[in-house]
Parts: structure tokens; sequence; C-alpha cells
């Protein structure tokens, strides 16, 4: 009986347990490739339908399903705080500025990534813009040493745009320096049909950036021998960037100089009646539309320029996407899987076609040779070894407010660039000292 | 005779059986229990954010380690305001907004109101054109205002330059951007004055006029002295009510200039939604929302006493 017991009990057993094994493996597979449905947090922008695009890729390849909730960029930091600060986000990822990620990073409000997906490593054809997707808890700001708290998304770095037809009708190279900018503007300048530059006044920061920066300044800085942060908005360099950059300010822009927003120098632009301007990359989609644009065809981009042709200084002024630490583990794991499948060369290469800025090296070398792409992409390629980071350190909203403010008062000529840099400098260790960084005393005291 | 009783006397309410402590909540207690859920959700609702909010401006508040921690800071918060260039800024342009904007709506709401309730001809029209101000969304009046005001494309510069007059940067100047955002508000709202004080003028019992009228007394003798005083109570409210959503002007200088250029037009409620959200300082923030707050408050003692006042119950 026994043995019969065993006989008839034995094959009845082997089926149960390949059964379970094979629900085991099926199972196994449906979670690599399946994941939960996530919902993205972003804002609406230029870049937004080539985002769509990309989210409709990864749901065709992958069958799971993303979710986007679109609000104005105004609303974009209120409603990601929102999210971080309740019980569990409402989003399972959210899009960061370059400009306030740091706060994120430093809250720990979004979780690095090794903690969701330890074995997962960035591809090194992702550009990391000067470290923005990293965190280091010990400097309180984002190094090389620090951990991947986030994807950079949208590779946004500074180009100079000009008018090909008006430089080839004036013989004109591409300017390469400030003095080449001022001369070039100079020959250009015939108010009001054509202004030979603008600046970004409303807010200046992010604009006065691509000055400094080429001139050798920064506005903090941090020796990571001694750990001793530096105020070096007052010194040399930041006073030549600033002469520079009021200098062109003032002569070859439209009266209305003193408030000149993103959107205004892109529709000086767009309607032809700017001879050239530094802005953000992704600006480039305003320009090839018809419909919003009469200068199609008729505009080139370039490296932002410096004093020297070799100090040049881009400014990164990215987007990364990053994941609410008040999330559940599987829903993390689904937001990081999209966010992985994001930075392969395949879903990159579709994302920029689709209009997209796209943050691989290898994409960007690539579609420089598609006529299509290669009149803005070939630029940015070339403005890989010169980017510049903004400040990234928690306090960066605060430091930069100062900018703004004093930046503005230099414009409208209330304060003089000397008053306002050495006004700005006292603030910002004001602020660095609150923050409980060390820092070095100011040159002036 | 003797059954009949008296209708003027109140009928008497059987009296609740029971222990003292229960009749009283019954009888006596009932109206305090009976307000006591209302009472309970505006707790909820006013009376806990605000304490929140005060809480918050004697704390230093931000985020770490996932979670927002608060610490105690006493006054440094406020100490903090006096040295704060923008904030004093914000408050001063924001003093000077309240005061003209709501001066100039009230004047001319006062106005159009008299003029539309005198308008035998037209009166609906002139009602509904006038109302439509007010029912536009702030945000859509500061994107319309943008655009007529833009140097190189707006319609105000066009008409200018076909006027043979030099165009302007209406929103790039200091001389000019400060009075160019009044233009706008007092266009949007000077509706609003113009609803109320029309509403109560309406309202008012013509047998005084009209007694003046047999009097002898002129058109401007019977508006200075029977309707603009009848109507006063009607422009204090409206006044108060306007001064105090004028302190809290967001949206169209936010379209507009964005404080700018420089600061000059920077105002407290956009700076306080920048420090809060953008530069993340919450504690700080609420500091700032609470002297707003309390400046408020003294403007509505104001409009109180300086009604009672002229009323002769000062």
């Amino acid at each position: 009986m026994n043995q019969n017991h065993r006989t008839q009990a034995g094959p009845r057993f082997r089926r149960w347990g390949i059964a379970l094994l094979l629900t085991a493996a099926v199972c196994g597979v449906a979670s690599a490739q399946s994941q939960p449905p996530i919902t993205i947090l972003i804002n609406t922008s230029p870049w937004l339908p080539s985002f769509k695009s990309l989210v409709s890729q990864y749901e065709k390849e992958t069958g799971n399903k993303v979710n986007l909730n679109v609000v104005p960029f105004a609303a974009m930091i209120q409603k990601s705080l929102n999210a971080v600060s309740s019980k569990t986000s409402e989003y399972d990822i959210l899009n960061l500025n370059e400009q306030w990620y740091s706060q994120f990073y430093s809250g720990g409000l979004v979780t690095p990534i090794k903690d969701i997906d330890p074995s997962y490593t960035l591809p090194k054809q992702v550009i990391e813009y000067a470290y923005a997707d990293r965190w280091d808890p010990k400097v309180g700001a984002s190094t090389k040493n620090g951990e991947v708290y986030g994807f950079p998304i949208n590779g946004n770095i500074q180009l100079l745009f000009y008018r090909k037809d008006l430089f080839a009708k004036h013989n004109l190279q591409p300017p390469k320096t400030w003095a080449d900018v001022e001369k070039d503007a100079k020959i250009l300048n015939d108010p009001p049909n054509v202004y030979g530059f603008v600046t970004r006044t409303s807010p200046p920061n992010y604009n006065f950036q691509a000055w400094l920066h080429s001139y050798g300044g920064t506005i903090i800085s941090l020796d990571q021998s001694t750990g001793t942060w530096s105020v070096n908005i007052d010194n040399a360099a930041a006073h030549q960037a600033l002469d520079e950059w009021l200098k062109l300010t003032w002569s070859y822009s439209p009266p209305n100089y003193a408030n000149m927003g993103q959107s205004d120098e892109i529709s000086l632009m767009a309607s032809g009646h700017l001879a050239m301007f530094i802005v953000a990359s992704a600006a480039e989609s305003n320009f090839t539309n018809p419909n919003t644009s009469s200068v199609v065809g008729k505009i080139g981009a370039a490296v932002t320029p410096g004093p020297t042709a070799d100090a040049r200084a881009p400014t990164s002024g990215i987007w990364v996407m990053g994941i609410p630490h008040n999330l559940p583990k599987a829903k993390q794991l689904a937001a990081a899987k999209f966010l992985e499948w994001a930075m392969t060369k395949p879903a990159e290469l579709a994302y920029a076609k689709a209009g997209g800025v796209p943050v691989r090296q290898d994409v960007y070398e690539e579609l420089a040779k598609d006529p299509k792409y290669g009149w803005w992409m070939q630029a940015v390629a070339d403005s890989t070894p010169y980017i510049k980071a903004q400040v990234r350190i928690k306090e960066t909203p605060q430091i930069l407010s100062v900018i703004d403010r004093v930046l503005g008062q230099a414009v409208i000529k209330k304060m003089t660039a000397d008053q306002a840099l050495k006004q700005a400098a006292t603030e910002i260790h004001q602020i660095m000292v609150k923050g409980g960084y060390k820092v070095a005393p100011l040159s002036s005291q | 005779m003797s059954e009949t009783t008296p209708v003027t006397r109140k009928a008497k309410r059987p009296a609740t059986t029971g222990p003292r402590g229960v009749r009283w909540l019954l009888d006596a207690g009932f109206k305090y229990w009976a307000l006591a859920p209302a009472l309970a959700i505006l707790a909820l609702l006013t009376l806990y954010p605000a304490v929140q909010l005060i809480r918050m401006s004697f704390s230093s508040v931000g985020y770490a380690g996932g979670h927002i921690a608060w610490s105690p800071v006493g006054l440094a918060n406020f100490t903090q305001i006096l040295g704060d260039a923008t904030a004093m800024v914000a408050f001063r342009n924001t003093l000077v907004f309240v005061a003209i904007t709501v001066a100039c709506e009230t004047l001319l709401g006062l106005a159009l109101a008299l003029a539309v309730s005198e308008s035998r001809r037209l009166s609906g029209f002139y009602r509904t054109v006038l109302m439509l101000p007010v029912l536009i969304p702030p945000i859509g009046i500061g994107a319309m205002w943008l655009m007529m005001y833009d140097f190189n494309y707006g319609f105000i510069d066009k008409v200018l330059s076909a006027l043979h007059l030099t165009p302007q940067p209406w929103l790039a100047t200091t001389r000019l951007a400060f009075p160019s955002i009044l233009v706008v508000d007092i266009w949007h709202w000077t509706s609003f004055l113009f609803l109320i004080i029309l509403a109560g003028l309406e309202s008012l019992p013509q047998d005084i006029n009209e007694a003046a009228q047999i009097d002898g007394a002129s058109h401007f003798q019977r508006l200075w002295h029977v309707t603009l005083p009848l109507l006063r109570p009607t422009i204090t409210v409206a006044a108060m009510l306007r001064t105090i959503f004028a302190f809290k002007i967001f949206d169209e200088i936010y379209l507009l200039t964005n404080g700018g250029p420089g600061d000059s037009t920077q105002v407290i409620t956009p700076y306080i939604q920048q420090v809060f959200f953008i530069q993340g300082r919450m504690g700080y923030a609420a500091a700032l929302a609470v002297v707003t707050a309390l400046l408020i408050t003294i403007f509505v003692i104001v409009y109180q006493r300086v009604d009672a006042a002229l009323s002769g119950q000062g």
C-alpha cells in the first residue's frame, strides 16, 4: 500500500511541481517586462510633444501604461512639492528643473537610483551635464562622486542662434568671441527692422551665466580638498562678464530690453527682427515651424562665444526626472524601468527625431550629419566639452533670486555693476553661512 | 371668553423633564450644540490653517530626510523682514498700489453707477458691458494686456505709431511699468465697485430724494446731501472688500512684469509665492504672509473707524 501510494503520489507531485515551476517562470518573465502603470508630472513646453511621442513608443514596445499629468511651468514646483510631502506621491516621476532639483535631492524627496535598481549604471554616452544627475550628501552639492538621483531627460544647454541669411549677406562668420558678437551686432543692427543682439533680462541669471563662466567666473565654488566654499561673484572675472553683458544689453536691443523674457526674444527672432541671441537649445523648435516662424531655414546655431574662441561656456539648463521617495517599491521600479529605457540609444534617437532635446552624445553626433537636425545638433555636439553647471546646492533658488535682483537693478541703472556684484556677494555669503556651509570670508571683508 | 388665548402672548414650550443638566442641554443649551457642527467646520477650515501659518512664521521649515522638519526660531523670521530689501520694496509698492487703485476704482465705480442709474435708455446694455471686465479671469486679463502693451507687436504702440507718436516700452521702464499695471487693475476692477455701488444705489429709499426735490434742492445738492450719505455704508464695504483683494494682487503682475524691470513692480503676494515655493523658505514666507494679513487687518479697522466716525457713532 505504501509503495502503491508512493507510486501514485509521485507523478501527481511531479505534475504539480512542474505546473508550479512553469507558473513561477511565466510570472518571472512577466515581472521583468510588464510593470504597473506610472504617472509622470511634466510641464507644458516646446519639447512636450516629443516627450509624448517617447512615451507612446515605450507603451508600444513594452505594453506598459504611462500617464502624463501636464501642468503649466509655473505650477510645476508646487505640484512636485505637494506630491513628495504627502503620504504617497500621486506621481511616479517628477520633471525637475536644473534650478530646483537640488531641493529635491538634498531633502531626500527623490530616491537614489541604486536604491531602486542596484544593478543599473548610466550608459557612458549619456551626457551628465556637469553631474546634474548626481548628488553628494557629504558636501551637499552635485559632484562627480555623488550618487545618481535623477535621469537627465532634456539636454538643454545654451546655444547662439543667428540669422544665417543676414550673416551671409554681410559676409560674416558666426561669432566665436564677445568682441565678434559686438562687431557683428553693430553691422547688423538696423532698428526697428532688425536688432543686432538681445540678452534675456527677465529673469537674467541664466543668460548672464554664459558670460560669467566664459570669463572663468562662478557664483560660488567648492574646494573639495578642504570642503570650503567661496563666494566669487564679486571677483575680477565676474566684473568683466557683467560689464560685457550690460554693454551688449544696452547697445543693440529694442527699447524694452529691461523686461526681455525668453518668449520675447524667441518671438523677435521668429518674426525676423533679431540678428542673434543666446538661448536654451530647446528653442530651436520655434524656428522650424512655418506656422510660428517667418525665418524657417534662415537660422543657424553655434557654440556660445567667450572672451576668446577657446574660453566658451554654454551653461546647462537641463531637466532631470526623479522618482519620489514616498512610493511603493513596485512603482519606483516601474518608474526606473521607463527612465532606463528612455536612456537607450534607440529611444533617444526616436525622441530627437520627434523634436526632443536628447541627452546622448552618440545621438547628437549621428544626427549632426542629417540636415534636418544637424543645423543645431552639431552645435550641441561641439558644445559638450565646454558645458558649465549652474549653482547646485540646496540654496540655489535663493542665490539665483539675489542674482536676478541685482542684475535687474544694474540693467535699469539703479545700481552700478560694481554695486550690484558687491551686494550679491554679501547676500550670497550670508545665505551660505546661514545654510551651515564652511565659507571662506569675502575678499572685501 | 376665559378660554381664549391672547395672540400676542408667546406659546409656552412644555418644559423638558429629566435631570437639570439634561434639561439645560435640551432647552437653553440647544442653540449652542446646534451651532457646534458649523463652528467645528469653520474652525477646521479657517482657524486651523491660520494657526498653522502663525506657527510656521515662528519656525524654520524645510525638507530633510524626505519629510518636512519644523524647528522653532522665535522672532527670527520677522526680524529678517526688516533686512530684506526686496520685501521692503514689495510692501511699499503694495501699499501704493492699494491706495491708488482703490481710490480710483471707487470714484470711477461711483461715477459709473450714478450715470447708469439715471440712464433711461440702454440701462441694461450699460450694465452688461460695464460688468464684463470683472467676469474675465485675472490671468486672461494679464495675457490680453501683455499683448496690448507689447513694444514690438502691441496694439497700443501700433496706434501710437499710426498717430506719428513714439511707441513706448510700457512694461520695460521704471517710469511706465507701475502706472501701466495700475491702468490694467483699474480697468479690471472698477466694474466690481460699479456693481456693488449700483446695487446700493438702487436699494435707496426714493421718498427722501423726492422730498428734497420738492423742497427745491438742486441735482448736485441732492447727490451731496442725500444720496452720498445714504450710500456711504455701501461704498465703505465695497472699498474695504476691494482693499482686501488689492493687497493680494498676483496674476496680473506675475504675467505683465514679474516684478520688473528691476524691482519696480514687485508686490508682496508674488514675492511670498517665490519665497515659499521657489526658494523653499516656508517659515520666512509664512512670516511675510502674517505681516501682510496684519496690514490688511489694520486697513479694515481704519475703514470701520472712519465709517463709524462719519455716521456719528465714533
